[in-house]
C-alpha cells in the first residue's frame, strides 16, 4: 500500500489529512482500552502491596511485597516466610492450572483439527451436523458446567449408567466429587465445550488452501496422511497460531466451569479461583490482588515465550 | 495411486461424521429430552431415553417462578447494545491500524492481548468501584459498557484481518476520483467489508449473551440476562434436574436457533485472517 515514489503536494497533504484521522479514529479506542485494561490493572496491582480488606476499600496502608513474600526473624532466631510465593496452596493451585491447560489446550488442537478435517469433506447433511457441532461451545459456560455435572452424577448420571453398559466400569463412580477423578471431569466437559470452537477455526482455515493444491497431490498420488503433513498443516498453521494463544489465555484464567463443576475440590483449583477466595471469601483482599497480579505476570510470561518459541506473527503480516 | 471414492466408502464417512455430531451434541440433546420429564423421571435409574410421561408442567413452573420474557430482553438488550457500541467504536480503529499502519500498530495488538491476561476476578473491585461512582450497579447500561470493553480487543482484532485483506489500491482509486475520507469508509469500504462486519457482529452477539462473570456480579433482580435466569436455579441438593434442564433450554433455545442459521457466517469469520 506504500508507494515508493515521493507524492505530489495535493497527495501529501491528503496523506496527511489521512494521518490526522488515523490518529482519531484509534482515540476512542484507546481511552477504552485504558479504561478496561490499564486503569483496573494498576489498581489491582497497587492493592496488592496494601494491607486493604474489603470493609476498607479506600484506607489500605503500604506495606511493600509483604503479599507476595516477607520474612520475619522470631526472637528465638527461627525465620519465618510468609506470603504468596511461600504459600502451598498457590503453588497447588499453579500446578493445577498449568496441568489443566497444557492438557486441554493440547487435546482441543488436535481434536478440533480432526473434526474440522471431517467437516470440511463433502457429505450428506454437512450443515446440519456443522450446526450440531458448533453448539457447545455457544452454551453459556455455566449451563453446560450444569448440563454436565449432572450428566456425571454417581446416582443419576447417564454417563455412568452408559460406561457400565459398556463395561467399561464396574461401579458407580463420582466423577465430580472423587479427588482422583475430579480434574479428569473438568478436563471432559472443557474438552467438550471447546473442541467446537477450535474445530471452527481450523475448518475456517482449511476453507482458505485452494482446492488446486489437493488437485495436485492427487495427480501426483500422494499419501492422504503425507498430504496432511506436508500441506494442509503448514498452510493452516498460522491460523491454528492465533487460534491456541487465545485459547491458552483462557485455559490459564480458567474459573467460571471449576467453580460451579467442582468448587471445593483441591485437585482441581486453580489460581483464579484461589484468587477469588482470598479476595470475596477469606477477606484477604490484598492478599487475593497479590495473587491475581501474579497470574498476570505468569500468562504474560506464558504468552511471550509461546510468540517467541512459535515465532507467531501477530499482526499477520508473515508471507506477504 | 489416486484413490476412487466408492459409494460404499463414501456411506461410512457420513456416518462417521454423523456420530461425530451425534456424540458432541448429545449432553444438549439430554438436557431438552429432561426438561419434558417429570422430576421422578428424570432421575429414573436407569435413566429412561425417549418413554417416559412428556410433560410441559416443567416449562409452566419455570415461567411462574421467574419472568423469562424480562431476561430474555435484558440480554437481547445488552447483547446487542454492548455489539453495536463496539462496532462503532471499533469500525474507524480498525480502518487506521489496516490502512494507516504505524509503527505501534503492532504495539496496540499486544497491548490489546493483555487484556486477556487479567484474571476477571482481579479486576472486579476496581471495576466494582466504577460501577458505584456511576450508579451503574444492576443497570442495563453498564452491562452494555463492560460487555463492550471486555469484547473489544476481539472485535477489532477480528475487523483488523477482515480489513487487511481488502486491496488497498481500491481505497487509493477511490480517492483519486475525489472521494472524501467518509465517502471512502462509508461508499467503499464498509460495502466490501459487509461479510467480515456480519461475522464479527455473530461472534460478539455470542460471546455477550454466554458472558457469566460480569453479568453475575454486577446484576441482580433489575437488569439480569438469561446466565443469570440459570444461575438462580442452581439448588446445591439438585433436586430439580427437570426445572433446571427446562431453564436451560429456554435459555439456550435462542442461540440454537442463532447458531443453525449462522453457522456458515462463523466459519468464515473466524480466520482472524492469519491465512492468506
Amino acid at each position: 500500500m506504500t508507494t515508493s515514489l515521493t507524492p505530489p503536494r495535493r497527495e501529501r497533504s491528503l496523506q496527511d489529512q489521512r494521518a490526522r484521522a488515523a490518529f482519531w479514529f484509534l482515540a476512542p479506542m484507546l481511552v477504552m482500552l485504558f479504561c478496561v485494561a490499564a486503569w483496573p490493572l494498576f489498581r489491582s496491582i497497587y492493592f496488592s502491596f496494601t494491607d486493604t480488606t474489603l470493609s476498607n476499600l479506600y484506607g489500605g496502608k503500604w506495606i511493600g511485597f509483604d503479599n507476595y513474600l516477607s520474612r520475619r526473624e522470631l526472637s528465638s532466631g527461627r525465620v519465618l516466610w510468609r506470603g504468596t510465593l511461600v504459600d502451598p496452596a498457590w503453588w497447588n493451585a499453579f500446578w493445577n492450572t498449568v496441568r489443566f491447560s497444557v492438557v486441554s489446550v493440547t487435546i482441543e488442537t488436535i481434536l478440533g483439527m480432526l473434526v474440522a478435517l471431517v467437516l470440511n469433506a463433502e457429505f450428506k447433511g454437512r450443515g446440519f451436523v456443522r450446526a450440531a457441532i458448533l453448539v457447545p461451545w455457544a452454551i453459556p459456560t455455566i449451563v453446560s458446567a450444569k448440563m454436565w455435572g449432572w450428566m456425571l452424577n454417581d446416582q443419576f448420571g447417564i454417563i455412568n449408567d452408559i460406561l457400565l453398559n459398556l463395561h467399561i466400569i464396574d461401579q458407580k463412580v463420582a466423577w465430580a466429587a472423587n479427588i482422583n477423578t475430579a480434574m479428569f471431569a473438568v478436563l471432559i466437559v472443557d474438552v467438550w465445550k471447546t473442541t467446537p470452537f477450535m474445530a471452527l477455526l481450523c475448518l475456517a482455515g482449511l476453507q482458505m488452501i485452494p482446492r488446486d493444491i489437493y488437485e495436485a497431490a492427487k495427480i501426483d498420488g500422494v499419501h492422504p496422511v503425507r498430504v496432511f503433513f506436508k500441506i494442509t498443516l503448514p498452510l493452516v498453521r498460522p491460523a491454528l497460531m492465533v487460534a491456541v494463544i487465545f485459547r491458552i489465555l483462557d485455559a490459564l484464567r480458567i474459573f467460571d466451569l471449576i467453580y460451579v463443576l467442582t468448587p471445593n475440590s483441591d485437585a482441581t483449583k486453580t489460581m483464579s479461583i484461589i484468587a477469588r477466595q482470598n479476595l470475596i471469601e477469606f477477606d484477604k483482599f490484598a492478599y487475593g490482588s497479590a495473587q491475581s497480579t501474579l497470574l498476570f505476570l505468569i500468562i504474560a510470561i506464558f504468552v511471550m515465550l509461546y510468540i517467541w518459541i512459535g515465532r507467531v506473527d501477530l499482526s499477520g503480516e508473515s508471507g506477504k | 495411486m489416486a484413490r476412487s471414492v466408492t459409494p460404499r466408502r463414501k456411506a461410512m464417512f457420513t456416518i462417521f461424521a454423523w456420530a461425530i455430531g451425534l456424540i458432541i451434541f448429545f449432553p444438549i440433546l439430554w438436557t431438552i429430552l429432561t426438561s419434558f420429564k417429570t422430576e421422578a423421571d428424570a432421575i429414573a435409574y436407569p435413566p429412561k431415553f425417549l418413554f417416559f410421561n412428556w410433560t410441559l408442567e416443567n416449562y409452566v413452573v419455570v415461567q411462574e417462578r421467574s419472568n423469562y420474557m424480562h431476561y430474555l430482553w435484558n440480554s437481547v438488550v445488552i447483547a446487542g447494545g454492548s455489539t453495536i457500541l463496539g462496532i462503532i467504536v471499533a469500525v474507524p480503529a480498525a480502518w487506521s491500524m489496516a490502512f494507516v499502519p504505524s509503527a505501534r500498530t503492532k504495539d496496540i495488538l499486544m497491548w490489546m492481548l493483555s487484556t486477556k491476561m487479567l484474571p476477571a476476578v482481579g479486576v472486579l473491585y476496581p471495576m466494582y468501584l466504577i460501577f458505584i461512582k456511576l450508579g451503574w450497579l444492576d443497570t442495563k447500561i453498564g452491562l452494555v459498557v463492560v460487555l463492550m470493553l471486555i469484547n473489544l480487543p476481539i472485535i477489532i482484532w477480528m475487523l483488523y484481518t477482515y480489513f487487511k485483506e481488502i486491496p488497498g489500491e481500491i481505497l487509493e482509486a477511490a480517492r483519486m476520483d475525489g472521494a472524501s475520507l467518509k465517502e471512502e469508509i462509508l461508499y467503499v469500504l464498509t460495502p466490501m467489508a459487509i461479510p467480515g462486519i456480519a461475522s464479527t457482529i455473530l461472534l460478539n452477539v455470542i460471546l455477550a449473551w454466554n458472558e457469566s462473570f460480569w453479568t453475575l456480579n454486577l446484576t441482580a433482580a433489575n437488569a439480569g440476562p438469561l446466565t443469570a435466569f440459570i444461575a438462580s436455579y442452581s439448588s446445591p441438593e439438585g433436586l430439580f434436574y427437570a426445572k433446571l434442564s427446562a431453564a436451560s433450554t429456554m435459555a439456550i433455545a435462542p442461540i440454537l436457533i442463532m447458531g443453525w442459521f449462522s453457522q456458515k457466517q462463523l466459519v468464515r469469520g473466524l480466520t482472524f485472517g492469519a491465512v492468506k
